[in-house]
């Protein structure tokens, strides 16, 4: 169990154990959140996000990992097992996604691979959620991704530029070997 | 699972409708079957966790 703010999070055996990455994005999501959103989180592993978030907003969460849903499961959260957005329909006011973002090394040959490898360039998963990620967006919906120095940020803010995404950095900290940026997209107008 | 998910439940195939059958509930759903008439394909629902990996995926 780790705790983090007011919450003691449950970590069973192969889930990502909750990491910078995960309190960057919880002090980002606290930041963007209306109470009104409806809300999604893709990727939730432990579901120390959506913790965050059902405080304040409803929240689904999804993972392709079994440990990971019983995990979230355990911590509170209403869980999906599935591949992103393939098992859901319907569209949310925010959509959070703390990605796979490493470039692929050795694998462990278990269900934490899927919590941080991100292809060979790393970038494998988060092109796949933002092909997908407007059609499951309201009007005024937003989506919250979280990136890394290691998998390159400019290349994905300019993906999603690409895709007609208005693109902003949230948040960003410094960490040794990384930065670490969240970065908000919405749609133009 | 609560029932109202069945709102944003889809086919991971065909994204079609499913249709829901319990096996236990309590004050939520435990056990039972999403199933896609289209894809003849079932879901399950296990400890609460709906399951719409397709068939290959699923464990």
């Amino acid at each position: 169990m780790i705790g983090y703010g007011n919450k003691k999070i449950w970590v069973l055996p192969g889930v990502y154990k909750p990491a910078e990455d995960s309190f960057l994005m919880v002090e980002a999501v606290l930041k963007e959140l209306r109470p009104s959103d409806r809300v999604l989180e893709i990727g939730a592993g432990s579901g120390i996000v959506s913790a965050f978030i059902k405080d304040r907003a409803s929240v689904i969460a999804i993972d392709i990992s079994p440990c990971a849903v019983k995990c979230a499961k355990l911590n509170g959260i209403d869980v999906i097992r599935a591949d992103l957005f393939d098992g859901i329909k319907g569209r949310f006011d925010l959509i959070v996604f703390n990605p796979p973002y490493l470039p692929s090394g050795e694998k462990i040959g278990d269900w934490l691979d899927f919590a941080w490898d991100g292809g060979e360039d790393g970038q494998a998963t988060i092109n796949r959620f933002l092909r997908q990620v407007k059609d499951c967006l309201t009007e005024n919906g937003r989506f919250l991704l979280l990136v890394s120095s290691l998998s390159g940020v400019d290349a994905i803010m300019e993906r999603m530029t690409s895709l007609g995404f208005i693109v902003e950095e949230l948040l960003s900290e410094r960490y040794f070997f990384e930065r670490l940026v969240v970065l908000r997209g919405r749609m133009k107008e | 699972m609560k029932r109202d998910l069945m709102d944003i439940l889809a086919c991971p195939m065909c994204k079609g409708d499913l249709e829901l059958t319990v096996e236990e509930e309590n004050d939520e759903i435990i056990t039972g079957t999403l199933y896609c008439a289209k894809c003849d394909e079932r879901y399950p629902i296990e400890d609460g966790i709906p399951n719409l990996l397709p068939p290959d995926l699923r464990e």
